[in-house]
């Protein structure tokens, strides 16, 4: 890629950053304008919309993030994005990676959430359209996010000649080994905590599973105090309603776990406990499954196809064993699953 | 005393409930059965435990998801104690759960009673069927078991052998469409009333394989239809599939009797729609609306809250069959339900939450597991 052709690109991203930054700013009109529409449509609390916001909207990237973005995206004649609901700092990403791709971006909203693509387009006006259906031609590339269901029907109804980069369903984990303090824990499990919370747990990083590698009984206080560390931050960041269905499947859960193992109250949510081997996905809503595993890495490996993000804190030959062998979930600490760099999709089981 | 003999004597309180020597009540039998296991289930302890409240009615008894029987060893037994293990199969939640029983009479006794009730119409002998694969040995298959128990009972010809290919008509090549003109033939000849069991998605088969032709059956034939498409190729509504399988083989569509059943089930419900039944003669019903046994009742519950909803209106289906003695006496389905006049009302499974965003949904999850 030239110098040039570099620059157009960085110069393209610039005006989406600074709508980005506008709109995180709670002490600014469009901060709080956003804020306001943001929790009509994303379902999560008022507090949920501030505390994703201030956390996850990616405002001060730096210039290595941006370069590996600009430098790993292909042109296009006209890039396209098709936007998933609720976790709506994705749309900033996604529209990001299609300016980096071409001049000319059309992105056709979540009918669920169709608010944040609107806010970053009134802060950067003419720099992508909104459309209420996408049509690619050959040459054009579409970015699509969402389950892949979804992608599956986008995939067959695509003209011949456009690339399709889909990024579709999955969840995210933690992995705990090695010895660490007292208040090491707490602090990982702290920063746990906020990885789940955030986006009420909806987003494909959002850890869903936690594996341990230490005795049973060190296993179930870890689950215990997961599940205050939750429900304290349900207090200053409440969860916001759950559907009739999320509920449903939110009992079936618990009294399965109940019947398995153990439940923890977590908040409006629930850790709960297993014996090792014996996955459970619980349902989004702040819920977490704890699993005790002697062998991280083979405990994971069957999962693979699944896994956006592990978060891993322990020794770091066994951290580089998990990057090995989950190549295409971003590998991170505690704390930062919901903050992956801002350096390309999210979603690198494609890549 | 006990566990063994506490569960045989339960086991033969309810054997007589059955048979109508009622020196217990429903209810009484649901909470002393729920009491049982309550002491030897740890995770039905603890399922009990978590509503906060005594069991003091059958509405009160939680029920076992039916997941549970996928992730742990529901029964209370140990596993040399087993007698028959049963396995799910074939959901779109891909692994397999366990149902093991350790006193087969009482699964044999409710099958067979509430099954002559439903399927046999007359007094001719009768000749028994089944579009589906041969059974395997040991029974693997509690529809399997059901059937080939079906077909020693209702025929009366005493210790048969069921294991021939006559009587299982899907083989590798699908539906065995001679054999079951065969059948039809020998029914016809001898005068016998001939009964084909079938699951809803070998009806498929066989009509797909007749290709708009007909295979006329004896006008008294009746044919058992059950289970779902289980995520199959193909599905057809339940009353498209009803007059279709009516049209193919020149019968009424009322000789056509939906069972519903379950794995982690002991009993089974019907519908009462074949004329001649001890099930029709007693209440004439709808298809769609399935008869409970005296041993089985359903509790709609709303899906969030679990608890029971008002009667009419639309839950899932908590099941408490007292034939599950050993197991689990309540079963939580996500089978939609009402109850309606005659029966419970089949609305098909409630749906998993769609996801929002792109957080792997649970069904998404297990079927990849599966893989």
């Amino acid at each position: 890629m030239s110098d040039f052709e570099y620059e157009a690109r960085r110069a393209r991203l610039e005006p989406l950053l600074e709508s980005a930054r506008s709109l995180a700013d709670a002490s600014t009109e469009r901060g709080q304008r956003a804020r306001e529409r943001l929790i009509a449509s994303s379902g999560l609390s008022p507090q949920g919309v501030d505390f994703a916001l201030a956390r996850c909207l990616e405002v001060a990237p730096n210039e290595l993030e941006i370069a590996a973005l600009i430098r790993s995206t292909p042109t296009a004649e006209v890039a396209h994005v098709l936007l998933s609901a609720n976790v709506f700092v994705a749309a900033h990403r996604a529209i990001a990676i299609a300016l980096a791709s071409s001049a000319r971006v059309r992105v056709r909203p979540s009918r669920r959430e169709p608010e944040m693509a609107e806010l970053l387009l009134a802060g950067a006006p003419g720099s992508f359209q909104i459309v209420p259906e996408l049509a690619p031609r050959a040459g054009d590339r579409l970015w699509a996010y969402g389950s892949d269901e979804t992608l599956d029907e986008v995939a067959v109804t695509l003209p011949p000649g456009v690339a399709l980069h889909a990024h579709g369903s999955g969840f995210g984990v933690a992995a705990l080994a090695g010895p660490h303090s007292e208040s090491e824990i707490s602090t990982l499990l702290i920063a746990l905590a906020e990885d789940v919370a955030l986006f009420d747990q909806r987003g494909c990083v959002s850890p869903r599973v936690l594996l341990v590698d230490a005795p049973p009984a060190q296993v179930a206080e870890l689950a215990r105090e997961l599940a205050r560390e939750l429900a304290q931050l349900d207090q200053r960041v409440p969860r916001g309603p759950l559907t009739t269905a999320e509920l449903a499947e939110l009992a079936k859960y618990r009294d399965t776990a109940q019947f398995t193992g153990e439940v923890f109250e977590a908040g409006l949510g629930f850790v709960t406990l297993g014996q090792a081997g014996n996955w459970l996905l619980p349902p989004t809503g702040r819920n977490v499954h704890v699993l005790p595993s002697s062998d991280l890495v083979a405990t994971l490996l069957p999962y693979r196809p699944l896994l956006t993000s592990c978060a891993f804190a322990g020794q770091p030959d066994l951290g580089l064993a998990l990057r090995r062998a989950l190549s295409g979930a971003r590998i991170c600490r505690f704390g930062e699953m919901q903050r992956p760099p801002f350096d390309g999709p999210v979603d690198l089981r494609n890549s | 005393m006990t566990r063994n003999a506490r569960s045989d004597q339960l086991h033969q309180s309810v054997r007589r409930f059955a048979t109508g020597e009622r020196a217990h009540s429903f209810s009484d039998l649901a909470l002393r059965i729920t009491a049982f296991q309550r002491e030897y289930s740890a995770g039905f302890a603890r399922l009990c435990q978590s509503r906060q409240r005594p069991i003091e009615s059958v509405d009160d008894i939680p029920g076992v998801p039916c997941d549970a029987f996928r992730l742990a060893r529901v029964a209370l037994q140990p596993e040399d104690e087993d007698r028959l293990r049963f396995y799910t199969s074939g959901t779109t939640s891909g692994a397999r759960g366990l149902h093991a029983m350790r006193v087969t009479e009482t699964y044999r006794e409710l099958a067979l009673q509430f099954g002559r009730a439903a399927l046999l119409s007359n007094e001719r002998a009768h000749h028994v069927v089944a579009l589906a694969p041969q059974l395997d040995e040991p029974p693997t298959s509690s529809l399997g078991h059901m059937m080939a128990m079906f077909m020693v009972d209702f025929e009366q010809r005493g210790d048969i052998d069921v294991r021939t290919p006559e009587r299982w008509l899907i083989g590798e090549q699908g539906v065995d469409l001679k054999g079951l003109e065969r059948a039809a033939a020998r029914a016809s000849e001898r005068g016998e009333t001939l009964l084909v069991l079938a699951t809803s998605f070998a009806l498929v088969g066989l009509l797909d394989a007749l290709d708009g032709r007909e295979l006329p059956l004896p006008g008294s034939s009746v044919v058992m239809q059950t289970g779902g498409f289980k995520g199959k190729t193909r599905e057809i509504e339940a009353t498209e599939l009803r007059a279709s399988v009516a049209r193919a083989f020149g019968i009424a569509a009322t000789q056509i009797v939906s069972e519903y059943g379950m794995t982690e089930l002991t009993s089974q419900l019907y519908e009462a729609t074949v004329p001649g039944t001890a099930l029709q003669r007693e209440q004439h019903g709808n298809p769609g609306v399935y008869r409970e046994p005296p041993w089985l009742r359903v509790v709609p519950v709303d899906p969030a809250t679990l608890e029971p909803v008002a009667s009419g209106e639309v839950g899932i289906a908590r099941i408490i069959d007292l034939g599950n003695i050993d197991s689990a006496v309540a079963i939580q389905t996500q089978d939609r339900v009402r109850r309606v006049d005659g029966g419970i009302e089949l609305l098909g499974r409630a749906a998993g939450a769609p996801p929002r965003g792109c957080s792997l949904a649970i069904e998404e999850f297990m079927t990849a597991r599966a893989r």
